[in-house]
């Protein structure tokens, strides 16, 4: 053989091994939100989103091609889904992991052959990571939210994941420009006009605990959780339920309703079973205020700096009465996912 | 030996012990109330809260802040009050469950009556959000009891084993779709449901109190005025009618009675257990098994023994703990201790 078809079978052989290395997964070694140290593929390219949140970090970063399926998750759906189908344009046909009570679908996971499961668990022992562990062999990533931090870190996560780092860094700054339009306001108010507010959640008496991602959004938002005055064994708690007598001894100035389905802020006001709370300062004031959209201020997702102005807006209405809500939202979204809002038009 | 003498005065001692300790229990409700209406966690001072009352029944005027008296009449007294009629409720039923039943074992849920409360609560708050849990709880609650009793009746007789049965049959299938409620809905339901059934006295106001007091009354006046038949039922169906008592006839009654109170609390509070097997039986332990007065004391300490609880359960933490398990773990020891020194547990 001529030395040339010798070099001429070099180069094709280099050239075999560097193709594919130029495209391969690399696999890296990530430690998820309850300190577990998992390998992954980056970009992982079967992955599978039971947790809503969660898909729209890793839809602002990553390819969303990678996304093979979700959780069959019913309430709500419009609302929680509404970028979604836009940014993902076979978003429809997404297979559905079946769910019964907590548990996930060992069968329907199987079928889809996922190379990462995203799943929400508070524990190592969690029994989804467990099942799936020791049944499929996938690496689960567990997602444990319980402060604004970990949201800004979840971006980091998804551009991991999607082998997106840098579009990570680039969504994570969009955010931290528009907390800062609301933290550059109320960072300047004075200890003594930041209100009292009382964080209600859907269990009506449940509130955050100052140990709590609720508890740094009201900081931010230039208010003060009235649990901080609470007894101590209840405000470290991080979902302490308290109850009437307790709400009205610490009197809060404002009270902040999650969004519930069954309750709107007139009936706190003055609904019959809410009597006892007349003498309060929200009630008085009538300054009960209600997260209208649970996915569009969602603090606990890449919306959180819009749920951060909402909540700012109605804390110090005169302080921000410039800042047009709505376009904000558009914008936001538009730098975020490239979709306008609500239209959901593709930018 | 002591004499016939002596012996006689010893009975009497005890007979008049017992009248004392009587009288002691049935009083017990007002004790309990005018110790628990000074506790909470929005401290007014005592000797203001009782100018507040007093003005408020005799009608003057006090300078105090709104404040207090929206504390006072708005939330402590209907939680008090809403306390004392659910233990109340809980413990007559209890009572007159246990004596139709002639077992010890039996609570006011042994037919199907929480489960089917409890089913009709998640209903509500999983997928009818404008019907009441109040009133979709009382009505499963009802139809629970209902199904078990018609399933336990064949050839007009109602056989007490077989109501037994028919009650775990019952409650088997409306926690099974319990259980599927809390599969389908979403995990804020899913919260809800699980807060409801640990049972609270947290949500108490006067609107609940209207609503169950005329159920409560009903149920609890019935059984106080017929309590004496319940001795003749705890004898057994035969004994019964050769005394010319139709038991057939009176089971209906005292099942129905002791259902619709037991509904009505369960409605507006929630499954709080316990309190309706410990509390008849510590009195079964203080005074013997006599309905005539185990009735009556049930309706009182009942009602003290819950409204004592919840002192804890308002007012021992910062934060709101449900009453129902408090009961438990403050019942548990208690009857436990009262076993241990009692015979047969005060049946014989």
């Amino acid at each position: 053989m001529k030395s040339s078809t010798y070099f001429l079978l070099a180069v094709a052989f280099c050239l075999l091994l560097a193709v594919p290395a130029s495209y391969a997964n690399e696999t890296v070694l990530i430690e998820d939100d309850l300190g577990r140290s998992i390998n992954i593929g980056s970009p992982s390219e079967r992955v599978v989103f039971t947790m809503e949140n969660a898909l729209k970090t890793y839809y602002a970063v990553g390819d969303p091609d990678n996304v093979v399926a979700l959780k069959d998750d019913k309430w709500m759906r419009r609302l929680m889904e509404d970028v979604f189908p836009v940014v993902d344009p076979n978003f429809e046909d997404k297979i559905l992991i079946n769910i019964t009570g907590d548990q996930l679908g060992l069968e329907s996971l199987a079928k889809v052959d996922p190379d990462l499961v995203v799943l929400w668990a508070s524990s190592p022992d969690d029994p989804n990571i467990l099942a799936i562990n020791d049944t499929l062999k996938v690496p689960v990533f567990a997602i444990y939210v319980t402060s604004l931090d970990d949201v800004y870190r979840q971006v980091d996560t998804m551009g991991i994941i999607s082998g997106n780092t840098d579009r990570a860094s680039e969504v994570k700054e969009i955010m931290e420009g528009y907390v800062e339009l609301t933290t550059n306001v109320t960072d300047q108010i004075q200890e003594s006009d930041r209100p009292g507010v009382f964080w209600m959640w859907t269990d009506i008496y449940g509130t955050a605990g100052v140990d709590s991602g609720i508890n740094d959004l009201i900081d931010m938002a230039g208010g003060n959780n009235v649990m901080k005055l609470a007894e101590e064994e209840a405000q470290n708690l991080e979902h302490p339920v308290i109850n009437q007598e307790t709400l009205i001894k610490l009197n809060p100035d404002v009270i902040y309703m999650w969004y519930n389905e069954d309750l709107d802020p007139e009936d706190i006001i003055n609904g019959e079973d809410f009597q006892g709370l007349r003498d309060i300062n929200a009630v008085k004031n009538r300054r009960v205020y209600e997260i209208s959209n649970p996915y569009l201020f969602d603090a606990f997702s890449p919306r959180m700096p819009l749920a951060l102005l909402h909540v700012a807006r109605d804390l110090h209405h005169d302080k921000f009465q410039d800042v047009d809500m709505n376009q904000t939202i558009d914008q936001y979204n538009v730098d975020i996912w490239g979709v306008h809002y609500p239209s959901m038009v593709k930018a | 030996m002591p004499s016939q003498t002596e012996k006689m005065g010893m009975a009497r001692e005890r007979i008049t012990g017992r009248s004392l300790l009587y009288y002691l229990f049935l009083s017990l409700p007002l004790f309990a109330f005018f110790s628990s209406i000074f506790i909470g966690p929005f401290h007014i001072n005592p000797v203001q809260l009782v100018d507040l009352m007093a003005s408020k029944i005799l009608g003057y005027a006090t300078d105090y802040p709104d404040v207090y008296s929206t504390v006072i009449f708005q939330v402590r007294l209907p939680r008090l009050l809403l306390g004392m009629m659910v233990g109340a409720s809980l413990s007559v039923s209890g009572a007159a469950f246990q004596g139709i039943f002639r077992n010890p074992l039996v609570s006011p849920y042994i037919l199907g009556l929480s489960s089917g409360a409890a089913f009709g609560a998640a209903l509500s708050l999983a997928f009818l959000p404008g019907v009441s849990i109040q009133y979709a709880a009382f009505f499963f609650s009802l139809l629970a009891v209902a199904l078990t009793y018609f399933m336990a009746t064949t050839n007009r007789s109602t056989p007490i084993v077989s109501l037994v049965l028919a009650g775990v049959i019952v409650s088997a299938v409306f926690d099974s779709l319990l259980a599927i409620i809390q599969i389908a809905v979403s995990e804020r339901a899913l919260q809800s449901i699980v807060f409801w059934i640990m049972g609270s006295l947290g949500t108490a106001s006067w609107s609940k109190i209207y609503s169950a007091f005329p159920l409560f009354a009903l149920g609890c006046t019935v059984m106080l005025l017929l309590r004496w038949r319940l001795n003749v039922l705890a004898l057994g169906d035969e004994e019964a009618r050769s005394v010319g008592l139709n038991p057939e006839k009176y089971k209906i009654i005292f099942i129905v009675s002791a259902s619709l109170a037991a509904s009505s609390a369960v409605a507006v509070a929630g499954i709080i257990g316990l309190v309706g097997l410990v509390v008849p039986h510590m009195l079964r332990m203080i005074f013997g098994p006599d309905h005539r007065t185990l009735i009556p004391l049930s309706l009182t300490f009942g009602a003290s023994f819950l409204i004592v609880v919840d002192d804890f359960a308002r007012a021992g933490l910062g934060f709101e703990v449900p009453v129902g398990v408090i009961t438990t773990l403050v019942g548990a020891p208690l009857f436990a201790y009262l076993l241990r020194t009692t015979r047969s547990g005060g049946w014989e």
